[in-house]
């Protein structure tokens, strides 16, 4: 277990070193920041000194060095358009996002696992049937459009949810929570469902075909061979075999979450990380499009990491090694 | 009768098709099965036997309907009961043993788990002393260590253990009948005696019948008291074992009987029917198959001469994994002369089939070996032409005839792709050579066009050898030929492997874990155990008197079909 | 070996008597019973339709700005332009005609994911089959850069390239395909591992074939299917990933609106009960990625072996 994990850690220090070269380069050498940050009445002076001063007029891998020896002090550097440093402002940002996308994990775990089970057991009940429609035309409307209908739907006909913003929140560990006023939550619900209906229609379809995959296997006919109830046979014998997949895409879930925030923060100006990333790309705003890419790699190899232990401790027949 | 347990009557059980066809997979089949006998069901791949068990015990595919009859327990109609009643059944009255011990049990659940779940669903037992309970039974089992085993995972035994486990879960609450669907199949044939001894041991003790599944005559011969032979669902014959086994009085049970290799006997041709192509094809095939340049060594000298070949497997560290090696053979070393057929005998994992694949230049093998071939060592080839000339001149004939031909080539392509893919004969010339190939297997050279999936596993074999001789070889490596395929079909195909040596003069390595067959096929035989050879010589003594104390085991454990001794 | 085990009596009757069905039976069987696969499919068709014979169904050519007049700005569905032409859909804050726009928009937003999806998969496949092949050095390599692009959600890699390259048609696409490419490389490789287990290709190479011959004849034939399977979801999936990102405002340029633009375009009129400016586009957007995703799952069930027979 030990070398798994400081093989896993090796591998994921590698990934995070070429991520960042890649979006190093991608933001600061392909696009020139001199060009986007000059005025229109800049001289030819005025830029070489702005180049000396972004450090730019430098070789590009002593460029990246310092930049790598900034970010281990923790200095992204300083946003272009806030003037404030680009770590301060991301992790300010950082549980508003963290909070929709859990919360709407939640919700999609807890509503679609049990769909998806009870479809893949009852293949021939209308039920069935309009689960199986429900999640298909639940995935196949964008995630943006979603919004702007829930919106339309809560916000402007029936006017019972806020349509943007945080609302009320309360200071625990000295983070803003909206979940836990009641302004808060109302603000937090259209955003955190936009996010959960495409978690609940995919959980549902994976537990289904999980389902139905279990379902035929020699074991399950074994199990009903030896007389057991088949309340049993689900709960022991299913859900512990289905549950093995599923842990593997809820983490990939998760990181594509806190990615399609980005999305329904605009939608909903919900003012976390994604908000700030599209702002940012629309500003131009270089240094924090390259520390949130980055701390963004960061976390989703973090989560592979706990995937990858949990995965383990679910299926007895992985063991690391 | 007061004894009678289980009455099926003029069952027959039906699949809707695709194209709206029924398929009867039982077709009008009535048995008996009284307390305390063991019944012994046989019959090929088709002949639906694992539905006769599936629907005692309420386990049919949803799609299955019972046309007509029913099977009866203890006068009860099962056949018509909710699924809820049968949770009464399974396990209690009737334990079910499945073909394969690894799937059967849940990967994801330890032992202990497992059986527990069964005893308590299934006695009065609880918590304690299910648990004691659990281990009294292993240990009937005969399984060692039986406490260690309960918080082990299926993956971490053997399939023989899994197997004594499957017994002891299908056992726990003392049914009246156990239903044994293929039991020993997927098990190693020293493995699979000493399991269904254990397995008859524990049923004679509590007086548990047993309606034994099988396709195997041998093991009928030596378990069972009365067996019913089907074929396609309906009934062939049935009565005492001895009587169907000395003399059967359908054909079919005669063929069947027929087409049995044997262990004691060397038989020239099995007595099955086997269809011959066209003559004038398969004329024409021999006469190309003939003209291969024949650069005939020294007289006497091996054509095949093998030394040190060892092969070392390494699995690279993956981020699940570390890095292990693995010796599959070590240091053996052999000729083989022109013209003969040399077999390769164990068990599975025993390496025989990685020397073949060796020898073909599938595996490199471990550095300090040497392979001659008509004299030369192989690593002396130097030009592209002599290469491939070699590669082809040793072919395969492989195991498993659902993988073993492109599925999106016709039959004919994948016989001739190759020798056109290189140049060496044109569109003409490929289509009239596949023709004429698959007369000589016995195949019509209409069916060249098929695709694949349109023939049957035996069909399939026959167009794998096709394949093989269109490079016009000297030497074939037959790797298990016919362990995927139905006895008559194997002695079919066994008939037709002797024919075409004769004809050819081809000279074989014979895999296979079945010592039968080898006998039947093979001049001289190499045992192999764990990558060694531990014994070799010419068949008629090593399988009829071996030195070595693992053949003998390997022979004592066969099922012996001998029905000349049957009581 | 044992004899073959796993194989059950129905399983092998059913094989012997399978035979050679032609494309259009195949077909016919994916589809027969499922009537909202049909519906889906003809649903499609009708989209591509649309599609291709936009300008001549338009009542507007909404690209050219000539033909707009900002006084028929925001008209209700069922207004007349000032022309005379009828709007069924209404128009936007310039005047477009909605319904030419969307029909316009389609075209935009199909051609894009078409391309997007059958270069990245085409690209995909290749590199899934290269892998597999050759081992060594190239698998690392390939699949490798398939983790680090796999380990990074699509729509932020998207928008880390049109960050650095700038928004347009064709930097969508290039986007795009970024995306779709790894997970094909990723599928394919899989399978085709487990292909070159089987012993048809030992035969291949006993038979002295090239690797190259041993790919295109033996391995992309039947590696291929499963990329067939998911097609049409990656397909949806990518009309929704460029209408998000013309949403966002990172897709194509406004002179040549898609679908999600469209959208976009009409969101900031919703508070003020403008409603018909988004709800179109986004209807016609959802139908098109509804009927794909149908089809995609029929195929898909059809195609899981667990499921076969059993509906």
């Amino acid at each position: 277990m030990l070398n798994f994990v400081a093989r896993r850690l090796g591998q994921s220090a590698v990934l995070v070193l070429i991520m960042s070269a890649l979006v190093f380069v991608g933001m600061y050498v392909v696009s020139d920041p001199v060009a986007v940050l000059a005025g229109e009445d800049f001289t030819e002076e005025d830029r070489v000194a702005l180049a000396q001063e972004l450090g730019v007029d430098r070789p590009l891998i002593l460029q990246y060095a310092a930049f790598l020896g900034n970010v281990v002090r923790g200095d992204f550097g300083t946003s272009f358009v806030y003037n404030r440093p680009v770590l301060e402002l991301i992790l300010e940002r950082l549980p508003a996002t963290l909070e929709v996308a859990f919360f709407a994990m939640f919700i999609g775990l807890v509503v679609g696992i049990p769909l998806g089970v009870y479809s893949g057991l009852n293949q021939k009940k209308p039920a069935t049937k309009v689960i199986s429609f429900s999640t298909t035309v639940g995935y196949s409307i964008p995630n943006f459009w979603q919004g702007v209908l829930l919106i339309m739907l809560f916000s402007v006909w029936l006017q019972v949810l806020p349509a943007s913003g945080r609302g009320d929140t309360t200071q625990i560990f000295g983070v803003g929570w909206s979940i836990f006023s009641l302004d808060g939550l109302s603000h937090l619900m259209l955003p955190a469902l936009n996010l959960a209906i495409y978690t609940i229609c995919l959980q549902a379809r994976l537990a289904r075909s999980g389902t139905q995959e279990v379902m035929y296997q020699d074991y399950m006919t074994f199990a009903r061979a030896k007389g057991i109830s088949r309340e049993r046979i689900v709960r022991r014998h299913l859900v512990r075999n289905i549950l093995i997949p599923i842990v593997t895409i809820t983490g990939l879930q998760l990181g594509g979450l806190i990615a399609f925030a980005t999305v329904t923060e605009t939608v909903f100006s919900w003012p976390g990380i994604g908000k700030l990333l599209l702002d940012s790309i629309h500003n131009s705003d270089r240094p924090v499009v390259v520390a949130y890419l980055i701390l963004i790699t960061l976390m989703f190899v973090t989560i592979n990491f706990v995937v990858d232990v949990l995965y383990a401790l679910l299926d007895p027949r992985i063991r690391y090694t | 009768m007061s004894d009678r347990l289980i009455e099926v009557e003029d069952l027959t059980i039906a699949y809707p098709m695709a194209d709206g066809e029924v398929f009867r997979a039982i077709d009008n089949f009535s048995m008996s099965v009284n307390r305390g006998q063991i019944v012994g069901v046989v019959g090929e791949s088709g002949a639906g036997k694992s539905t006769i068990g599936k629907a005692t015990l309420g386990l049919l595919d949803e799609n299955a309907v019972i046309d007509t009859g029913g099977v009866s327990l203890d006068k009860v109609m099962v056949t018509q009961l909710e699924e809820h009643a049968f949770t009464d059944i399974r396990g209690n009255k009737i334990g079910y043993i499945y073909q394969n011990p690894m799937t059967a049990l849940n990967p994801v659940l330890t032992i202990g788990e497992q059986m527990i779940e069964a005893i308590e669903a299934n006695t009065d037992k609880r918590g304690a002393a299910a648990r004691a309970y659990a281990i009294h039974l292993l240990e009937q089992a005969e399984v060692p260590q039986a406490e260690d085993r309960l918080s082990k995972y299926p993956h971490q035994l053997s399939g023989g253990l899994c197997q004594r486990i499957v017994f002891a879960i299908a056992i726990s609450a003392k049914p009246d009948l156990i239903i044994a669907d293929e039991p020993t199949t997927a098990l190693d044939v020293t493995v699979q005696k000493a399991v269904l001894d254990t397995l008859v041991k524990l049923t004679r003790q509590e007086n548990i019948a047993i309606i034994l599944i099988t396709h195997d005559m041998g093991v009928v011969a030596e378990m069972c008291d009365y067996v019913y032979v089907l074929r396609h669902g309906k009934l062939v014959e049935e009565g005492p074992t001895a009587q169907v086994l000395k003399h059967p009085t359908q054909p079919y049970s005669r063929e069947l009987m027929a087409a049995i290799p044997r262990i004691d006997q060397k038989v020239e041709r099995f007595a099955v029917p086997g269809g011959l192509g066209q003559a004038e094809d398969r004329q024409r095939a021999i006469q190309y198959l003939m003209s291969r340049k024949a650069e005939a060594g020294e007289a006497g000298a091996p054509l095949l001469s093998v030394r040190n070949l060892s092969k070392t497997f390494t699995t690279k560290a993956t981020a699940l994994k570390a890095a292990s090696a693995f010796k599959a053979v070590s240091d053996v070393s052999f000729d083989v002369m022109p013209g003969e057929t040399l077999g390769i005998v164990g068990e599975s994992g025993s390496g025989k089939s990685t020397v073949g694949r060796m020898i073909l230049g599938l595996h490199t093998p471990d550095p300090g070996y040497e392979i001659r071939y008509r004299g030369r060592d192989v690593n002396e080839l130097t030009s592209r032409a002599e290469k491939l000339a070699h590669r082809q001149s040793l072919q395969c004939i492989f195991q498993d005839p659902y993988s073993s031909l492109n599925p999106r080539m016709t039959a004919g392509d994948n016989i001739t792709y190759a020798l056109r893919a290189h140049g060496t004969i044109d569109r003409g010339e490929a289509r009239q050579l596949a023709g004429d190939l698959m007369e000589l297997v016995g195949l019509p050279r209409a069916s060249a066009r098929k695709m694949p999936h349109a023939f049957s596993g035996g069909e399939r074999q026959r167009i794998g050898i096709a394949r093989a001789l269109s490079f016009r070889p000297d030497f074939i490596f037959c790797d298990e030929p016919t362990s995927a395929l139905d006895v008559t079909v194997q002695a079919e195909l066994l008939n037709l492997m002797k024919d075409l040596q004769d004809q050819l003069g081809l000279t074989l390595l014979f895999v296979s874990h079945d010592l039968a067959v080898v006998r039947q096929m093979c001049d001289r035989v190499m045992v192999m155990k764990s990558g060694e050879v531990v014994e070799a010589g010419a068949c008629d003594k090593v399988l009829v008197a071996p030195d070595h104390p693992y053949t003998q085991g390997l022979l004592d454990a066969m099922p012996r079909f001998r029905p000349e001794d049957a009581a | 070996m044992p004899a073959d085990a796993t194989t059950t009596d129905v399983d092998s009757a059913l094989k012997a008597e399978a035979q050679e069905p032609s494309f259009a039976q195949k077909f016919w069987k994916v589809f027969r019973g499922h009537p909202a696969a049909l519906a889906g499919l003809i649903g499609i068709i009708v989209f591509v339709l649309l599609a291709i014979f936009a300008p001549v169904i338009a009542p507007q050519d909404p690209y050219d700005q000539t033909q707009l007049d900002i006084l028929d700005g925001l008209l209700p569905p069922g207004s007349q332009l000032w022309d005379g032409t009828p709007s069924v859909l209404g128009t936007d804050a310039l005047g477009r005609d909605i319904l030419s726009a969307v029909l316009y928009g389609l075209r935009i937003s199909l051609f894009v994911a078409l391309v997007a999806v059958i270069v990245g998969s085409a690209i995909g496949v290749f590199m899934g089959l290269l892998a597999a092949m050759k081992g060594g050095w190239v698998e690392t390599v390939i699949m490798r850069t398939v983790d680090l692009k796999m380990s990074f959600p699509g729509i932020l890699l998207a928008l880390m390239v049109l960050a650095v390259f700038g928004t347009g048609i064709d930097k969508v696409i290039i986007a795009l395909i970024i995306g779709a490419w790894a997970s094909e490389a990723r599928l394919v490789r899989a399978v085709a591992l487990s292909e070159l287990k089987k012993e048809y290709i030992d035969a291949a190479r006993l038979a002295g074939l090239s690797d190259w011959r041993i790919m295109g004849r033996f391995l992309f034939p039947n590696s291929i299917s499963p990329v067939l399977v998911v097609l049409p979801m990656s397909i949806s999936g990518a009309i929704g990933a460029e209408a998000t990102l013309s949403f966002l405002g990172v897709g194509v340029p406004i002179t040549e609106p898609s679908l999600g633009l469209l959208i976009a375009n009409g969101n900031d009129y919703i508070l003020s009960g403008k409603w018909w400016i988004s709800l179109f586009p986004g209807l016609v957007l959802v139908g098109l990625v509804l009927c794909i995703n149908v089809v995609a799952d029929r195929l898909r069930d059809h195609a899981n072996p667990y499921l076969r027979g059993k509906d």
